[in-house]
C-alpha cells in the first residue's frame, strides 16, 4: 500500500512537472497563433522551416541577427526539416492546422506541390520588385505556375555527375574524356566504362564495379533520369508539359544502353540502393562513378573521400549534356495574417536582395546566384577553385521540367519502371506502362 | 481454470451474454459492480475516449470523404472503399502483409516459448542476461538498426555475403529475398516483449499442481501441455494479438531498407497508406485503407480470441 | 525426479545453451556494432572491409552530437517517457482489473473497441490527433505525445490478461470479509500483477522512447525534441552521418537498458511470489 501511494506521488510530481514544462513551452506558439487579432503589438513571430541545403541552417542564428539589426520587430525562430520526414512532417502540419509561416526548399514542393494546391502566397510583389530583371527566364519559370509565383529562389545549381579521377587514370580511361569541358560523348562513355571494367577484372584498381544504376527508391532519381535523357539526347516531356516521354525513342534506345552495360559488366544495376547509398559506394571506392553529384554532396562525403572526385557533365551522343536544375528559396505559407506574410516578404527581401547578406547565404548553401549581376559570390574565396567546375556545370542548364502536371506520382513510378527493366522486364512493356500511369495525372 | 470461464463472456455479441455474465448475481450487486468498475475504468477512459477514439471516429469520417492537400472536397460515399478492391497495388500489398503475418506470428510466438521455458528455470543473473539480450534490438531503435541491417545485407561488401559465401548478391534487391530479410529483422526486434511476458508468466504458474503431476509421473511433455500451457494462456492470447498487430502494421524497417521495392515485392498495407498520405496526399483514400486494415486486424484477432478459447 | 524438474536430458541442455548463446550473439551484434561504429572516424565506418574494433577511439561523432541540444533532448524524452509509463501503469492496471474480473453492463462493446483501435493505424490517426491538439492549444507540446501514449489500450489490455489470472475465489473472501473496492485493489490485486505492470512499465517506457513518428509530427521546436527524432534528422537525402547516427542511439540506449535492468527486480518479486503461493 504504501508503495503505492508513493508511486501515485511520484506520477503526480512527473505529470505536473511536464505539464509545467508544457505549458510555460506552449506560449511561444500559441502567441503567435492567434496573433492576427493582436497587430498592434507591432512585433510579428515569424515560424520558418528549412530543408538541410549546404550548411545554410547551421548559419541562420548568424544571418537572423543581422536581420534583426535592421528588423528588431520580427521575430523568427527557425526549425530544421531533413528530407527523409520532411514531407511528413510539412503534410501533417497542413492538415492540422500548424504550417509554418516561411519555408525553404525548391520549386518541386512550394511550387508543384503546396503552391499547386493553392496554400502559399503568390509572391509577383516581390518579383516585379526586381527592377534589374538579372534572373534568368529558366529559373523564373521555375519559380511560378499559371502566372502566380510561388517561390522566391536564393540560389542554383545543377546535378551532374563524377568519376574517380585516380581509378580512370589508372584504367587508362581519362582518354575518353574532355577534361577542359568535362564532357565527353556516349561512344566515350561506353569506352570508358568498359576499360575500368577491364582494370577491376585485371586487377589493376581496387574497385568493385565500375558504375552503380540506383533503382531501390526515390532519392536521387534527378540522376537516374539526367542519364537515360542525355544519352541520346531525349527528353523527359514534351515540352509544353503535356505528356512523359520515356517512351520516345531516344529514351528506349537509352535505357536498352544501360541494359547492355549491365548485362556485360560496365555497370551494375542496384535495386536496393538509393542515391545516397551510391554516393557512399562512390566514396569508399567500391564504384568508380556517381550519378548524382553536386556541390553539397561533396562537401558531404569530402571527410570519407580519399581520391578525386572529377565532376563530370553526363554523357550525350552528341557532346552537350543538357542538365537538371537545383534551385532553393523561400515560399510562404497562405496563414491568413497579413502581418505576417509582410514580415516574412521582408525576411526573403533581406536573405535574397540584400548584396552582402545574399552573397553570404548563397555561400551557406554552396551554390550559385539567381541574380546574374551579383558574379562570382565565391571570387577571391578559399572556395573559388573548387567551385570553378561547379560553376561550370551550371552552364550546361537544360530545360526544366520538374513542375509538369503529376510530377509527384511520376516520381513514385520511376524508379519501380527502372526496377523492372533491371529485372528483366521488357524494356517496351515497362515503359510503356510507366508512360500511362504517369500521363494519367496530366490535367 | 477460474480465468477461462471469467474471460469468455466478453468475447461474445454483446447482446447475449448478459445472461451468463451476470447470472447468479442480484440487481443491486450487478449495479454496484458496474458503477465500479466504471469508477476503475474512468482514468483509462478519459485518455482513451479523449486522445484515441475522438480522432479514431474522425479518421472514419474522412474515409468517406474527397479530401485531398487543399481540404475537404466533398463527399465519397463508399467510392474510396470500392476503389481498394479495384487497385492492384492495395491487393499486391495486402498479400504481401498477410505473408508478412502469416510467418511472423507463429514464429514469433514458439520461438519466444522456446527461448522462456529454456530461460526461466535458470539462475536469475543468467536469466536476466538472455531475457536483456533479446530485448537489445527494441531498445536500440528503428533508425539506428536498419543502418547495420543495411551494411550486413550491402550486395558489394555485406558480411552476410562473405558468410553465406555468395559474391555481389543483393538479399535486398532480390525479389525473393527482400521480404524474408524484413521478416528477420521484424523477427529480431518482436520477440524481445514475448519473452519477457512468458517467463514472467511460466514463473507464475502453480508449482504444486507441477509437483503433484510429476509425482503421478507426467512427462516433461505432458507437465508442459496440461498444466503450463492453459495457465499462460492469457499471455499467449496477448502476445498473439500483439504481434498479430505488430507486423500488420510493419513500416519503418520497410520505409528505411525497400521502400517497398523491389517490384512492390515488400509494398504493405501500411506502407502503401503511408505513400498515399505523405506522397500523393490522398487523405480520404488513405483513411479508408486504415480502416480497412483495422477490420482485418479486429477479424484476425476476434480468430485467435476464438482458438484460443476453444483450446 | 530432479532431472525431470529442470528439464530433458543432458545433451538437450547442452543443444539448448550452444542454441542460446549463438542467438545471443546474433542479437547483440548491431547494438556492439553501434556503440563501437560511435568511437569511428567517418573512414573507418564507411569502410569497406568491417573495422570490427576502432584502432582509434575517435570523439568526434560524440563532439557534433553534443553540439546540438542532445542532452535536452534526452531530458525531454525521460520526462515524456517516464509520465506516460506512470500513467499508462496506474490507469491500465485499474482499468485491466476491472475488464477482468467485474461484471458489468458495456464489457464486451468497451473490449470490442479496444481491440479496433489497437488495430488502427497510428500513421492514419496521427493527422486528426493534431488536428485535436492544436485546438486544445497543445501542439508543440510534450503533453500531445504523453497523452496519446497513455490513452493507447495496449497497456489495458495487457493488464487485462495479468489480472485474469487472479483467482476469483481470493476476492470473493475479501467482499466477505468487508474490504473496500480500493482497499481490495490495492493490498490483493495489485500485489498479484506486479510482475505485470512491472512488464508494462517496460514496455510502455521502451515504446514511448522509441516512437518517433508521433514525436516528429507532434513536436516542432529544436528545444522540445526527443532524442529519437533528433537521432531521425541526422538521415539526409544524399548522405547520413552515420558515426552520428550511430553515437545518437548510444546515447539513447543508455537510460533504457538502465531502466530495464532496474525493473528486472519487479519481473524476478513476481517469480518467487508464485512460488511463495504455490
Amino acid at each position: 500500500m504504501k508503495k503505492f501511494l508513493a508511486l501515485l506521488l511520484a506520477l503526480c510530481m512527473i505529470f505536473s512537472l511536464a505539464a509545467c514544462g508544457g505549458s510555460t513551452e506552449s506560449a511561444a506558439p500559441e502567441s503567435s497563433a492567434p496573433s492576427s487579432t493582436a497587430p498592434e503589438g507591432d512585433t510579428v513571430d515569424l515560424v520558418l522551416w528549412t530543408y538541410p541545403v549546404g550548411t545554410l541552417a547551421d548559419n541562420l542564428d548568424g544571418v537572423i541577427a543581422a536581420f534583426n539589426e535592421v528588423h528588431p520587430e520580427i521575430n523568427i525562430s527557425y526549425e530544421l526539416l531533413d528530407y527523409q520526414n520532411g514531407d511528413t512532417k510539412v503534410t501533417s502540419a497542413i492538415q492540422g492546422g500548424t504550417a509554418p509561416d516561411l519555408i525553404f526548399e525548391g520549386p518541386e514542393r512550394l511550387v508543384g506541390n503546396w503552391g499547386r494546391n493553392g496554400l502559399m502566397v503568390d509572391l509577383a510583389d516581390l518579383w516585379a520588385e526586381d527592377a534589374a530583371g538579372d534572373i534568368s527566364t529558366g529559373v523564373a519559370e521555375a519559380s511560378q505556375l499559371d502566372g502566380a509565383y510561388y517561390m522566391y529562389p536564393l540560389s542554383v545549381t545543377a546535378h551532374s555527375m563524377a568519376i574517380n579521377y585516380e581509378a580512370f587514370e589508372a584504367a587508362g580511361a581519362l582518354q575518353y574524356i574532355d577534361e577542359e569541358t568535362r564532357t565527353w560523348t556516349t561512344d566515350d562513355f561506353v569506352a570508358a566504362m568498359a576499360a575500368v571494367r577491364d582494370a577491376i577484372d585485371a586487377g589493376t584498381i581496387n574497385v568493385i564495379t565500375p558504375g552503380i544504376v540506383y533503382c531501390g527508391a526515390q532519392g536521387g532519381d534527378q540522376g537516374t533520369r539526367a542519364l537515360v535523357n542525355n544519352l541520346y539526347s531525349g527528353y523527359f516531356t514534351q515540352e509544353d508539359g503535356t505528356a512523359y516521354t520515356a517512351d520516345s525513342e531516344e529514351n528506349i534506345k537509352a535505357l536498352e544502353l544501360l541494359k547492355t552495360m549491365v548485362d556485360d559488366g560496365s555497370l551494375d544495376a542496384n535495386l536496393s540502393f538509393a542515391a545516397a547509398d551510391e554516393l557512399q559506394a562512390f566514396a569508399n571506392q567500391t564504384c568508380a562513378v556517381t550519378f548524382c553529384w553536386n556541390y553539397s554532396n561533396y562537401v558531404s562525403y569530402a571527410e570519407q573521400t580519399q581520391f578525386t572526385p572529377f565532376v563530370m557533365a553526363f554523357p550525350s551522343d552528341d557532346g552537350v549534356p543538357e542538365l537538371e536544375m537545383g534551385m532553393y528559396g523561400f515560399g510562404i505559407f497562405d496563414n491568413g495574417d497579413d502581418a505576417k506574410v509582410e514580415a516574412a516578404k521582408e525576411f526573403i527581401r533581406f536573405v535574397c536582395n540584400d548584396a552582402d547578406t545574399a552573397a553570404e547565404c548563397i555561400r551557406y548553401t554552396g551554390f550559385f546566384p539567381v541574380h546574374s549581376d551579383m558574379g562570382d559570390v565565391y571570387e577571391g574565396t578559399d572556395e573559388a577553385e573548387l567551385k570553378e567546375p561547379f560553376a561550370l556545370m551550371s552552364t550546361y542548364l537544360g530545360r526544366f521540367y520538374n513542375l509538369t502536371d503529376g510530377w509527384t506520382e511520376q516520381c513514385a513510378l520511376w524508379w519501380p519502371m527502372l526496377q523492372q527493366i533491371f529485372s528483366g522486364t521488357d524494356i517496351q512493356t515497362a515503359v510503356t506502362d510507366y508512360v500511362t500511369q504517369a500521363n494519367a495525372n496530366i490535367g | 481454470m477460474a480465468q477461462t470461464t471469467v474471460a469468455a463472456p466478453a468475447e461474445r455479441k454483446p447482446k447475449k451474454p448478459k445472461r451468463s455474465q451476470f447470472s447468479g448475481m442480484s440487481k443491486a450487486l450487478v449495479r454496484r459492480e458496474t458503477i465500479s468498475a466504471y469508477l476503475f475504468l474512468l482514468p483509462s477512459l478519459v485518455f482513451f475516449i479523449g486522445f484515441v477514439v475522438v480522432p479514431m471516429v474522425i479518421c472514419v469520417v474522412y474515409s468517406f470523404m474527397e479530401y485531398s492537400m487543399k481540404g475537404i472536397e466533398g463527399f465519397a460515399g463508399f467510392d474510396n472503399y470500392i476503389r481498394m478492391f479495384q487497385d492492384k497495388t492495395f491487393i499486391r500489398s495486402f498479400w504481401n502483409t498477410v505473408f508478412i503475418v502469416v510467418v511472423a506470428v507463429p514464429t514469433v510466438t514458439a520461438f519466444s516459448l522456446w527461448v522462456s521455458s529454456a530461460i526461466y528455470k535458470m539462475k536469475a543473473f543468467t536469466r536476466s542476461f538472455f531475457r536483456c539480450v533479446f530485448y537489445l534490438p527494441v531498445v536500440t531503435g528503428t533508425v539506428a538498426v536498419t543502418v547495420v541491417w543495411k551494411w550486413i545485407f550491402n550486395a558489394y561488401y555485406g558480411i552476410l555475403n562473405q558468410v553465406a559465401g555468395t559474391t555481389g548478391f543483393d538479399w535486398l534487391g532480390n525479389e525473393k529475398t527482400a521480404i524474408w530479410c524484413i521478416i528477420m529483422i521484424l523477427f529480431t526486434t518482436s520477440i524481445g516483449q514475448p519473452i519477457v511476458l512468458y517467463v514472467a508468466a511460466l514463473g507464475n504458474v502453480d508449482k504444486s499442481l507441477i509437483e503433484a503431476a510429476e509425482v503421478d509421473g507426467a512427462t516433461n511433455f505432458q507437465v508442459f501441455w496440461k498444466i503450463k500451457w492453459p495457465q499462460i494462456m492469457p499471455t499467449t492470447l496477448y502476445i498473439l494479438v500483439i504481434t498479430t498487430i505488430n507486423s500488420f502494421q510493419c513500416f519503418a524497417l520497410i520505409q528505411l531498407l525497400t521502400s517497398g521495392g523491389p517490384n512492390s515485392s515488400t509494398t504493405t498495407i501500411m506502407y502503401y497508406i503511408f505513400d498515399m498520405v505523405y506522397k500523393f496526399n490522398d487523405f480520404g483514400y488513405a483513411n479508408a485503407m486504415g480502416v480497412i486494415l483495422a477490420l482485418i486486424i479486429a477479424v484476425f484477432s476476434a480468430l485467435q480470441f476464438r482458438i484460443t478459447k476453444s483450446n | 525426479m530432479k532431472s525431470k524438474l529442470s528439464g530433458g536430458s543432458v545433451g538437450y541442455k547442452i543443444f539448448t545453451v550452444i542454441v542460446l548463446i549463438l542467438l545471443a550473439l546474433f542479437f547483440i551484434f548491431p547494438l556492439y556494432w553501434i556503440v563501437t561504429g560511435s568511437f569511428k572516424d567517418a573512414i573507418a565506418i564507411s569502410s569497406r572491409t568491417p573495422v570490427w574494433f576502432p584502432t582509434q577511439f575517435v570523439l568526434d561523432n560524440y563532439e557534433k552530437l553534443f553540439a546540438r541540444p542532445a542532452l535536452r533532448w534526452l531530458l525531454n524524452t525521460v520526462v515524456m517517457a517516464v509520465s506516460a509509463m506512470l500513467l499508462t501503469c496506474l490507469t491500465a492496471s485499474l482499468a485491466g482489473y476491472a475488464l477482468a474480473k467485474k461484471r458489468f453492463y458495456g464489457r464486451g462493446i468497451l473490449f470490442t473497441i479496444i481491440i479496433c483501435a489497437m488495430a488502427l493505424p497510428k500513421q492514419v490517426i496521427v493527422i486528426p490527433l493534431l488536428q485535436e491538439m492544436r485546438t486544445l492549444g497543445l501542439a508543440d507540446t510534450l503533453l500531445a505525445v504523453i497523452l496519446p501514449t497513455v490513452g493507447w489500450p495496449f497497456g489495458v489490455f495487457l493488464m487485462k490478461q495479468f489480472s485474469e489470472t487472479i483467482p476469483t475465489e481470493i476476492l470473493e473472501a475479501a467482499r466477505v470479509d468487508g474490504a473496500g473496492e480500493i482497499r481490495t485493489f490495492a493490498t490483493i490485486v495489485f500485489p498479484m500483477i506486479k510482475p505485470g505492470v512491472g512488464a508494462l512499465a517496460i514496455f510502455t517506457f521502451v515504446n514511448s522512447w522509441n516512437d518517433y513518428f508521433l514525436q516528429l509530427i507532434m513536436l516542432t521546436s529544436k528545444e522540445k525534441l526527443t532524442i529519437s527524432v533528433g537521432i531521425a534528422q541526422m538521415q539526409g537525402e544524399m548522405s547520413s552521418d552515420f558515426g552520428l547516427i550511430m553515437a545518437g542511439a548510444t546515447l539513447a540506449a543508455i537510460p533504457i537498458v538502465a531502466v530495464f535492468i532496474a525493473f528486472q527486480k519487479y519481473f524476478t518479486q513476481g517469480i518467487s511470489m508464485g512460488a511463495v503461493k504455490g
